[in-house]
């Protein structure tokens, strides 16, 4: 039976783990590879990481990082962050990333994903969605959720599968940083007019959430905050998952 | 003592970073040597050879045609000199693939490659699913059995003949996981991704097989 899978995700700056929803009030909470290599030894079933900085200057530093992160792991590697086109991709795979995500930059040009779909194959493109609640709709964000997009969140979910995505990472932004779960309603929404893989992402602060987040069909939870600051470990949120029944990888 | 010849193909199908770092960390302080294959090769100068591939089925056979890898690695296979083929590695020992168009295997393993057919099902299916043992053999113990590897792929080998089978998986229905004919393996999910029982099935390909 397919296993849930617990994605723990690592915001990167150059080479450490930040927490800061803004870009003021950074604080360091690792070095990304150290982490990185404890989470794949504690029982991830795969490895997020985000570079929330791409300025030119930190990227190579990120790219060392990605590829030292690869080195030490040996479950899947999901990078994302300031891709913005087809070279982009092909560093990030060549660097030892599993599966990329594209964010903003396929919002801006839907045909980024079917081009790095028919290149790589569609199992290694991720496409990360950020959602928001406006004037009664679910739509579409951008950086940061700071600029609602004109795309209705449904119809683009459709439309990243349809152009070729393997798998989507959904966060609400409604949700995001606040751990008072992830939001079912718009998950619910996304999985049941999908059928690719979704991530659910924002928003996990206690056992019940992951649970929750199971239900909306999500086959991937990715939590950051409760796992960085120990919280919990991985294994007892998937001993939690098990004891409800939940399949997971042990 | 000679040294045993570990032969890794890169065929542009997915990036062979992973596989090559786990059979380094097997061999190291063993006499085995590893050789990446890029291009025409000799055949007779390896002892095992590794497939790794990701991605479309055409996309495979035709990047090992262009690199002139097909036709010396359908000798060494029809000789059933030994070979691990991993995910489209594997599935392109079959006689056809059906992703896109229809595409001629390398016809080592009789058998199609279809898509994953059931409503609901989310595809492709991708995450650690278990894989339960048909029968022993020198690269997968009692000790894997039930346990969980990660598989990403929405194509499945079918019609396939069931003493090939070592192991099944279910996903929607019950699909060979790992397979093999002779000295030749195939395995549909990714040891080299698979973490500690991923690595042991490498290890045992490699110094027990």
């Amino acid at each position: 039976m397919l296993k849930i899978r617990i994605i723990p995700c690592l915001d990167v700056i150059k080479n450490k783990v930040v927490k800061g929803v803004n870009f003021k009030n950074i604080k360091v909470m690792g070095n990304a590879v150290e982490m990185a290599r404890y989470y794949s030894l504690s029982g991830a079933d795969e490895l997020c990481m985000l570079d929330i900085n791409a300025s030119y200057q930190n990227r190579k530093t990120f790219i060392k990082t990605v590829e030292a992160i690869a080195k030490v792991i040996n479950i899947p590697l999901t990078v994302g962050g300031g891709v913005s086109g087809l070279d982009d991709i092909t560093d990030l795979l060549n660097a030892g990333a599993d599966k990329v995500s594209i964010n903003s930059a396929a919002v801006k040009n839907p045909k980024l994903i079917r081009q790095a779909s028919l290149k790589h194959g569609s199992q290694c493109i991720v496409v990360a969605i950020d959602g928001k609640r406006y004037e009664n709709k679910m739509k579409v964000v951008v950086k940061g959720g700071r600029e609602i997009t004109k795309k209705e969140l449904i119809v683009w979910a459709k439309q990243v599968q349809s152009l070729g995505a393997g798998e989507i990472l959904m966060t609400s932004m409604d949700t995001d940083g606040v751990q008072n779960g992830f939001d079912s309603s718009m998950l619910k929404k996304v999985t049941s007019n999908v059928s690719i893989p979704v991530i659910a992402s924002g928003g996990v602060g206690n056992l019940e959430h992951f649970y929750l987040g199971h239900l909306t069909k999500s086959t991937g939870l990715l939590a950051a905050s409760v796992f960085h600051s120990g919280k919990y470990k991985i294994m007892s949120v998937k001993k939690y998952l098990k004891n409800k029944g939940v399949p997971v990888r042990l | 003592m000679k040294k045993q010849v570990i032969g890794l193909i890169d065929g542009q199908s997915g990036n062979i970073g992973s596989i090559n770092k786990a059979i380094k960390e097997i061999i190291k302080g063993r006499s085995y040597q590893l050789k990446i294959i890029r291009g025409e090769f000799d055949y007779s100068l390896y002892n095992k050879i590794i497939l790794p591939g990701q991605g479309a089925y055409a996309t495979l056979i035709s990047n090992l045609k262009k690199l002139k890898i097909y036709n010396p690695l359908k000798t060494y296979l029809e000789n059933n000199f030994s070979y691990l083929g991993i995910c489209v590695g594997m599935q392109i020992l079959s006689d056809m693939g059906h992703e896109e168009k229809t595409t001629r295997g390398l016809g080592i393993i009789a058998g199609e490659i279809k898509k994953f057919k059931s409503k609901n099902l989310i595809i492709p299916h991708m995450g650690w699913n278990s894989i339960r043992l048909n029968k022993e053999d020198q690269i997968i113990k009692k000790n894997l059995d039930n346990k969980d590897f990660y598989f990403v792929h929405s194509y499945i080998f079918q019609n396939i003949k069931k003493s090939n089978v070592l192991a099944n998986t279910h996903y929607g229905k019950k699909f060979p996981s790992i397979i093999k004919k002779g000295n030749i393996y195939g395995v549909q999910f990714h040891p080299e991704k698979s973490h500690k029982y991923g690595l042991n099935l490498i290890k045992n390909y490699i110094l027990k097989s």
